[in-house]
């Protein structure tokens, strides 16, 4: 059955993305895939004939949004020719709803395909109509089944290096994420994450070596290997694929051939991975970023059995000190659950002293909540909201204390910043330094957005910093 | 190394054990594992996965699994109607509550089960038999002391609290009071949470360090 084409003067597209990086460097390479097709890309949805999402599946929030968007968007349907897209992070439980509300669900790892699924709802964009297969019979019923069935059927990760060829459009021009590995494989009883990304894969390092070559080579100062678990990078292949820690040191060693200054970071390891070598590696390469970020979401044994964390607070602190030992300056962050399922006030006291113990310099603390498709979905959150609250705070104040300690030793030194854009109110600078303090700057001057420089700290608070560029005359007029 | 994401296996078998209690033997598939590793795994078309440790040793030429049926289970009450030749939705194999191997013929093992808790200690004895090890069964009763026979001489202990049959009358962590542990020993706990968490508190008082606890929840 042949339908009248759809032929759209201007095709515009719009993406919602929800939840974490990894989601953002999604965007970024499924970007190109659709402009490829002679879409072009509106900040308003309302103007666009395709719209999509990058589900999260963390928290409930993330997946209400999803519902709530495809509603309206599939009010607008009635009035105008409209196709959605659903991919990211999606349990199996939500993928059966997704089918039936959305035109077109798929894995991350498809995404190549998108273009041909966009093509069989009878869209024709300036590159079909190019190659002439606007003359196939394009909109079919039937096919439109076998496509959904498809999806229902596509299983996670199994074209993940399909994805990976794709090169993104980085949406910064100095900081950029490159996604080194995919899944995971650790099944901590509060995440969903192993459902919704599917097993560890790793990205063929030679391909991440190239991109990030080539990210060098237009003088980004950032650059964040990407991960569900990004430490276990290789392990999924090993024998055929070189380590963790030897993909960041031959990062480093492109770093030091190249004489240029940036920071490579990773995120989020886990602290089972999380060896000697990697730390000795970051210790050895200047451009290996000196900022660790560890989880350990709680800082009591057994709440960490509840969760399946699969490591003691033995091990990490054996971890901590090596840190501590062989990159004294490095600054160090981590996660905290609060409020998990059983957590006792004593249990909570024993995170307070590792708060103490450990002092971070961040710590990116949340109140435990049920999150859909996780293992502790299925228990009693018992409890009590207001508990959780109160120790969030408790929890907070201990960090702030820590933290704006570190922060005071950084006042009347000089770092070097990378100028990451303007405040949000006011006219002055805001950049983060090595480590990822946040640091104000009190200039003004456009043209420093992008680059590192010499800030000396005049003053700090518990999460930043502030302080002027030194050699402020020459670096304005520069 | 071959990956091996949602595959259907055909079921050779279900042996009960108990009422309530059955291994589901499936064909290999191939499939390569760690003995102490799990399988996420449902019915062929179901929505619904529970994880679940492998049962069979890793020489074998099949898979099993220990199931417990749970009222209200959305999983292991359907599993438990299964027929040989019906299929069975795997993943995995996942997991890390492993032995290292450089370890196998110079430590001493202590093993603490409860209820089905039992299985990948189970796999770890069929795969490896000269393992210097002691197993810790923490049952009801005595008809729960799934397959014994199947672990060499003197290694399998049943702590059974609810009848008079059994190797030792009373809990796990009354065995392990009344025989304390050596701290060099590597101690393996696997089943219910409370279970686990007292059990870790006496090896605690007993100077068993935390770096030879290691732990596998089942919820």
């Amino acid at each position: 059955m042949k339908t009248k084409l759809t032929i759209e003067k201007t095709m515009k597209y719009h993406i919602l993305t929800l939840g974490c990086q990894m989601n953002m460097s999604d965007t970024e390479r499924t970007k190109p895939v659709i402009e490829q097709m002679g879409y072009e890309w509106t900040d308003d949805e309302n103007e666009a004939s395709l719209v999509g999402i990058l589900a999260c599946s963390v928290r409930q929030r993330a997946i209400d949004k999803v519902y709530s968007r495809i509603h309206k968007w599939n009010k607008r349907k009635n009035k105008e020719n409209l196709l959605t897209f659903v991919t990211g992070c999606i349990l199996p439980s939500d993928k059966d709803r997704f089918l039936k509300l959305f035109d077109i669900v798929f894995p991350m790892s498809e995404l190549q395909e998108l273009p041909e699924m966009i093509k069989q709802y009878g869209i024709v964009t300036p590159l079909s109509l190019k190659s002439g297969q606007n003359d196939e019979p394009i909109y079919q019923n039937t096919r439109i089944k076998e496509l959904k069935e498809k999806a229902s059927e596509l299983k996670l990760n199994e074209h993940m290096s399909d994805f990976w060829h794709i090169n993104p459009h980085y949406e910064s021009d100095f900081e950029a994420f490159v996604p080194i590995q995919n899944g995971c494989d650790k099944f901590c009883t509060f995440c969903a994450v192993p459902y919704t990304r599917g097993r560890e894969v790793s990205r063929p390092s030679k391909e991440i070596l190239e991109e990030v070559q080539n990210l060098i080579d237009k003088e980004y100062k950032t650059i964040t290997l990407l991960g569900q678990n990004v430490n276990s990078y290789g392990l999924d292949k090993k024998g055929e694929e070189i380590s963790f820690p030897e993909l960041l040191r031959q990062i480093g060693e492109m770093g030091k051939k190249s004489g240029k200054e940036f920071w490579v970071y990773f995120t989020s390891p886990h602290p089972r991975d999380m060896t000697d070598e990697v730390i000795e590696v970051i210790a050895t390469y200047p451009n290996l970023g000196k900022q660790i970020h560890l989880p350990i979401q709680s800082g009591d044994d057994k709440v960490l059995i509840r969760m399946n964390r699969k490591h003691s607070v033995e091990k990490y602190r054996e971890i901590e000190k090596t840190i501590r030992r062989l990159i004294p300056q490095a600054t160090l962050f981590t996660d905290i659950i609060v409020g998990f399922t059983g957590e006792t006030d004593v249990q909570f006291e024993s995170t307070r002293v590792i708060m103490e113990e450990f002092r971070y310099n961040m710590a990116y603390i949340a109140q435990y909540s049920q999150r859909p498709g996780a293992v502790s979905s299925r228990w009693v959150d018992d409890v009590p909201k207001q508990v959780k609250k109160e120790r969030y705070h408790t929890l907070t104040q201990d960090l702030m204390k820590t933290s704006l300690e570190h922060n005071n030793k950084m006042v009347g030194r000089t770092f070097r910043v990378l100028v990451r854009g303007k405040e949000r109110k006011g006219d002055n600078l805001s950049g983060l330094t090595e480590g990822k303090i946040n640091v104000r700057i009190y200039a003004s001057d456009d043209l420093l957005i992008g680059k590192i420089v010499d800030v000396k700290i005049k003053s700090a608070t518990e999460f930043s910093v502030a302080g002027e560029p030194v050699k402020k005359v020459e670096l304005q007029s520069a | 190394m071959e990956t091996i994401t949602n595959s259907i296996y055909k079921i050779q078998q279900v042996r009960h054990l108990t009422d309530s209690t059955y291994v589901i033997r499936m064909d290999r598939g191939g499939m390569k594992f760690i003995a102490g590793q799990n399988l996420n795994l449902g019915i062929s078309g179901d929505v619904e996965k529970r994880d679940y440790s492998i049962y069979s040793g890793e020489k074998d030429d099949y898979l099993e699994v220990l199931v417990k049926e749970v009222e209200e289970g959305l999983v292991s009450k359907q599993m438990k109607l299964l027929q040989p030749g019906d299929k069975l939705e795997v993943d995995g194999p996942f997991g890390f509550f492993t032995l290292k191997s450089e370890e196998l013929d110079s430590k001493k093992y202590l093993f603490i089960a409860s209820g089905t808790g039992i299985a990948p200690f189970h796999s770890i004895a069929q795969t490896y038999p000269n393992l210097n090890f002691k197993l810790i069964h923490g049952v009801r009763y005595a008809d729960e002391t799934y397959e014994k026979k199947h672990y060499p001489s003197g290694r399998y202990v049943s702590c059974v609290t609810s009848d008079d049959e059994g190797g030792f009358k009373g809990r796990v962590t009354d065995y392990l009071k009344a025989n304390p542990v050596d701290k060099d020993t590597l101690c393996y706990l696997c089943g219910n949470v409370n279970m686990i968490y007292d059990a870790f508190d006496v090896l605690k008082e007993q100077g068993v360090p935390s770096g030879n606890l290691h732990a596998e929840v089942y919820f």
